[in-house]
Order: structure tokens, then C-alpha cells, then sequence
């Protein structure tokens, strides 16, 4: 098993772009239970683990939507716990967020949903058709048709093309970090690919840091450089997705095999 | 509470029936300064926002025109219901007894005291607080609110500040329109069925009348204005669970505007007609 503090800091200028350091949360038990973890400037990383073992609960600590009992997380060596309220905006701007179950705006357009991943001053500095342009682009780069949607409430599309506006939300602000809560969970396989093939076209292109919780191993490890497993609050493994694929350790075989743990409770 | 359960323990590390009841009062005292923190921090930021000018004036008029303008046609039922049965009241009351242009006196100071800005802020906890909570209450469940954040942005600033400023403006408004309908369907019932004379009434309530009287009636559809958004909202964000948490907190949220009223109500007298 891969150390998990040793960073392959394979494109590294700078810092490490996230770092978890001695995580600790506990809601009816102890969900994330120690964990370390430091995520490389333009590394693709993927998350993967059993339903139910912090995932997501890790995902939102990253940016500080979920408070730690302990520990703490660093974007670009800047304690997200330790920020003011202005800093900690600042910081969520770097970061782009793509939630599990999308988490669109209910009230609002499809064209307003993912305008709003624009801040303030750059709506009111673009103007109405820079913006339009924008999101024109945005969601092109999800594969859906702009002129057709645009103008549609959330509840009038469909789960995957909800996931795809969420997506085309996040990204519209240029962030330095993506991080993908299973982006291509309820996604048919052409569209699960195109999503994929974007992840790995803004790290080529922008160099930007994603971090995707997912239970797509098929479709994921190819783009991923490293993958980390968690388990039971604590990561498990990391390491490349050639070495997660013969890691000799029990879970991990386990997991891959889809094998139902019966004997691994005591594991 | 550790202190208070050595002292009533009846043995056995169990606490008794007092040690149970303690704790409970413990637990409750401690939900309501957690809600309390919650309220003033959401007051504060909107106080900030103030004055950084940071709340978009757009969002404002829309919930002006929302909470003030759309609000006008249950607050006039239910003035004009407050004005009738008052002066009803009081004509049984006062006949035969009492020279019966003192009623003019009674109609107006109930209406602009107490009922035109309690009625007021009940109606519009039911008509507005109690949508700010399921909205916002929707919002945090269905993660639109993490979403918020997770874009820079502050829901306080966006979603709650605008409401608050709305309420602080359209309720006094909603209150004055209260105490003249109140009052003036109280002279028509009173005309109607006691056959005092518009005159009669006029004078009476001339009597008694003070000028800071009307201020007063503001000033609480100004406090309640502010009261009502800020209680909901706070419920709505710290709603927990689903569908089923949007009602539990929208009814607790229903209970504790009302409460809140009620209290800043009483405080009024001690506090302003001394
Ligand atoms: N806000 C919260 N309040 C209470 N418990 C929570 C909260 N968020 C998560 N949990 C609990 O934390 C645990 C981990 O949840 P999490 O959503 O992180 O799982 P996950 O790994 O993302 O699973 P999945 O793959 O199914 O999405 C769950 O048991 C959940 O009940
Ligand atoms: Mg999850």
C-alpha cells in the first residue's frame, strides 16, 4: 500500500493545490477519521470508496462548506479554517464545485444558473451579451445545445442534463480547482465520456486541479493520475491507477472485484 | 448542567425526575441561545451589507412589492374585521353606562396600540415568514445554498438581506394602512349599528388622542417588519432532512415569529409609554 503522505507532485510548480491535513468529523459515527492527503498543482485525482464512507462529506470540507472537529484544509497553502469570511470567498472562487445531485438554482434559468458561476463585478463588467457568450460556451463544452436550454427552469431537464448545467456552472469561472462530486453518475456513456474528456482537456489546456469522487472506475482511472481510496473515514490507498489496479491489498481487490465484504468487517 | 445533577442525583449515576427536568431546561435554554446567536449574526451581516452597499436594490423592490403590495388585500380583511368587532365591543360594553362617544376614543387607541400592528404581524407570518422558511428551507436541503457558497457568494447577502430591508420597509407602511382602515371601518360599524354620529366619534377619539400614539403603532410594524424575515430565514437556514425538515422547521419557525412578536409586543409598553 501507497504511502498516502508521500505527494507525487508529478506537474508541480509550487505548492501542492490542496492539502487535507489530519481531518477529523464525526456525525452519528466518525465519518472522516484522520485523513491526509495532498492534491498537486494540475493533478487529476480520483476519489473512490464504498457508498456512505465520507466522499462527499470530504468534498464539501475542501471548501469549507462542512466544518472538521479537527484539522484542516489548505488551497494553495491557505488554511480554509483559518480565513476570514472575504479570504474564504476569495478561496471558494478558485474553486469550482460540481454537486452530487447538481444543486441547481430552482427559481432560476438554465442561462442564470450558469451565469452565476461569473462573480458580481465580472457580470456587470462583461455585460449581457459577453455573458451570454460565456455561457453559449460553457455549456457547448458539456455537450448541450445552448439555445435550446437556455431559457428552461431546472425541472424542465432531465437528471443527466441537470448534472451537465452544474457542470457548465462550475467551470464558467475559469477556477484553478474543480472538484466533481460523481459527475457522470445518471449520464449515458457518450455523454459520461465527453464529460471525462473535458476534466482531461482543461488540466491539458488550463492546467487545472480536479479532484473527482466517482464510482465510474472504468471510465475515470484512464485520465486520472492518481486515485485515492477511502475507507471507514481514513484513505485507504493512493497511488497511480496502475498501481490501484494490482495493489494486493484486500479492499482494494475487493472493491474492484465488486466483491460483497462479508468476512472484511473485522478487517 | 453537571453541577445541578450532583445536587438532585437520587443515586445510581441516573439523574431523578428534577435532574431530568433540569436537563431539559439545560437543553432548551442552550437551542434558544443557539438560535439567538444565529438570529443576531444574520442581523449583523445585514447591517454590514447595509452599509457597504452591497444589497442589490432590485431584489428590494421586488420584495417590497411582494410583502407590502400583495399583502394589502388580507391586511385590509383583516383591519377592517378588527375595527368592527372592536367598536361591537365596546358599544355592549359601554351602554347606558358610559357617554358613548368614548368609544371613538376606544376604537382608535385599540387599532393604533395594539391590534393594527399585532394583526398585521400575524397575518404576515403566516402570508410571508412562513414562505421565507420553506424557501430557504428548500434551498438548504436541496444544497442550493452550498451552491451559494460554493460559488462566493453569501446567501445572506443575496437571499436574506433584501427580505429583511423589505420587511423593515413595507410592514410600518402595512401597519399605518392597518390603523386607518381599522379605524375607519370602526366608525362606520359604530354608526351603523349604535348610531353614534361620525361627529360623536371624531370627538371622542380626539380626547385621548396623543400625536406619538401613531409613532408608536410605526414603530412596532417597524420592529415586527424586521423581527418577522429575520426569524424566518434564520429557520430556514438551519433546516436539516428533507422534505420533512422544510415542515418541521417551517411550523417551528410559524410558532417562534409569533412568540417573537408577541414578547417585542409586551416589551413595548414598559419601554415606551412610560
Ligand atoms: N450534513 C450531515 N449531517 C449528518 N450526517 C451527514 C451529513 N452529511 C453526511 N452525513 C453522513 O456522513 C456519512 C458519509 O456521507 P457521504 O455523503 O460523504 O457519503 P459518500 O461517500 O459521498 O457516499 P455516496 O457514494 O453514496 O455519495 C453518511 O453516513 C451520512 O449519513
Ligand atoms: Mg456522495
Amino acid at each position: 500500500m501507497a504511502d498516502p503522505n508521500v505527494m507525487l507532485d508529478n506537474t508541480a510548480q509550487g505548492g501542492p493545490a490542496v492539502e487535507y491535513v489530519d481531518l477529523f468529523k464525526t456525525f452519528d459515527y466518525p465519518v472522516l477519521a484522520g485523513v491526509n492527503l495532498t492534491v498537486a498543482r494540475g493533478e487529476i485525482l480520483a476519489v473512490v470508496g464504498h457508498s456512505g464512507t465520507g466522499k462527499s462529506v470530504l468534498l464539501k470540507t475542501t471548501i469549507g462548506l462542512i466544518t472538521p472537529d479537527d484539522g484542516d484544509v489548505r488551497i494553495d497553502g491557505q488554511s480554509v479554517f483559518d480565513s476570514t469570511p472575504r479570504v474564504l470567498r476569495e478561496l471558494r472562487r478558485k474553486v469550482g464545485y460540481v454537486f452530487q445531485n447538481a444543486a441547481l438554482f430552482d427559481s432560476m434559468t438554465v442561462y442564470e444558473n450558469v451565469s452565476q458561476g461569473l462573480s458580481d463585478r465580472e457580470l456587470r463588467e462583461m455585460g449581457r451579451e459577453k455573458v451570454t457568450d460565456k455561457v453559449v460556451e460553457s455549456l457547448d463544452l458539456v455537450n448541450m445545445d445552448a439555445r435550446a436550454v437556455m431559457g428552461k427552469l431546472p425541472s424542465e431537464l432531465s437528471g443527466g442534463m441537470r448534472k451537465r448545467v452544474g457542470i457548465a456552472r462550475a467551470i464558467i469561472g475559469r477556477p484553478e480547482i474543480l472538484l466533481y462530486d460523481e459527475p457522470v453518475t445518471g449520464l449515458d456513456p457518450v455523454n459520461a465520456t465527453v464529460v471525462h474528456r473535458l476534466i482531461a482537456k482543461l488540466r491539458q489546456e488550463l492546467g487545472i486541479t480536479s479532484i473527482i469522487v466517482t464510482h465510474d472506475i472504468e471510465g475515470t482511472l484512464p485520465i486520472a493520475d492518481r486515485v485515492a481510496m477511502l475507507d471507514r473515514g481514513r484513505i485507504r490507498f493512493v497511488g497511480t491507477p496502475d498501481e490501484f489496479r494490482a495493489s494486493a491489498d484486500v479492499l482494494v481487490r475487493a472493491f474492484l472485484e465488486r466483491d460483497v465484504p462479508i468476512e472484511l468487517e473485522q478487517v | 448542567m453537571a453541577s445541578t445533577q450532583s445536587v438532585v442525583d437520587e443515586g445510581g449515576g441516573e439523574p431523578g425526575p428534577v435532574g431530568r427536568w433540569l436537563a431539559r431546561v439545560g437543553r432548551g435554554s442552550e437551542t434558544f441561545s443557539r438560535h439567538a446567536y444565529g438570529v443576531a449574526l444574520i442581523a449583523w451581516r445585514t447591517v454590514v451589507y447595509l452599509f457597504t452597499g452591497r444589497i442589490a436594490l432590485r431584489d428590494v423592490v421586488t420584495q417590497v412589492y411582494w410583502m407590502g403590495a400583495q399583502s394589502m388585500g388580507i391586511v385590509l380583511v383583516t383591519a377592517t374585521l378588527s375595527g368592527i368587532v372592536t367598536s361591537q365591543q365596546g358599544g355592549y360594553q359601554f351602554s347606558g353606562s358610559v357617554p358613548l362617544y368614548v368609544l371613538g376614543s376606544v376604537v382608535s387607541q385599540s387599532v393604533i396600540l395594539e391590534l393594527g400592528p399585532v394583526l398585521t404581524a400575524v397575518v404576515l407570518i403566516g402570508r410571508v415568514g412562513a414562505r421565507i422558511t420553506a424557501e430557504l428551507g428548500t434551498m438548504q436541503v436541496s444544497e442550493q445554498i452550498d451552491a451559494l457558497y460554493s460559488l462566493g457568494r453569501d446567501p445572506v447577502r443575496t437571499l436574506v438581506s433584501p427580505r429583511i430591508i423589505a420587511g423593515l420597509i413595507s410592514v410600518p407602511l402595512l401597519v399605518a394602512f392597518a390603523d386607518c382602515i381599522g379605524m375607519l371601518s370602526g366608525m362606520v360599524a359604530a354608526q351603523a349599528t349604535l348610531g353614534l354620529g361620525n361627529q360623536a366619534f371624531l370627538y371622542g377619539a380626539r380626547l385621548f388622542w396623543h400625536n406619538w400614539d401613531f409613532l408608536y403603532s410605526l414603530t412596532k410594524g417597524l420592529v415586527f417588519g424586521g423581527v418577522i424575515p429575520l426569524v424566518a430565514a434564520h429557520m430556514g437556514l438551519s433546516t436539516r432532512g428533507g422534505a420533512e425538515g422544510v415542515g418541521r422547521s417551517t411550523t417551528s419557525a410559524v410558532v417562534a415569529m409569533t412568540l417573537a412578536v408577541l414578547v417585542v409586543d409586551a416589551m413595548f409598553p414598559p419601554l415606551m409609554l412610560q
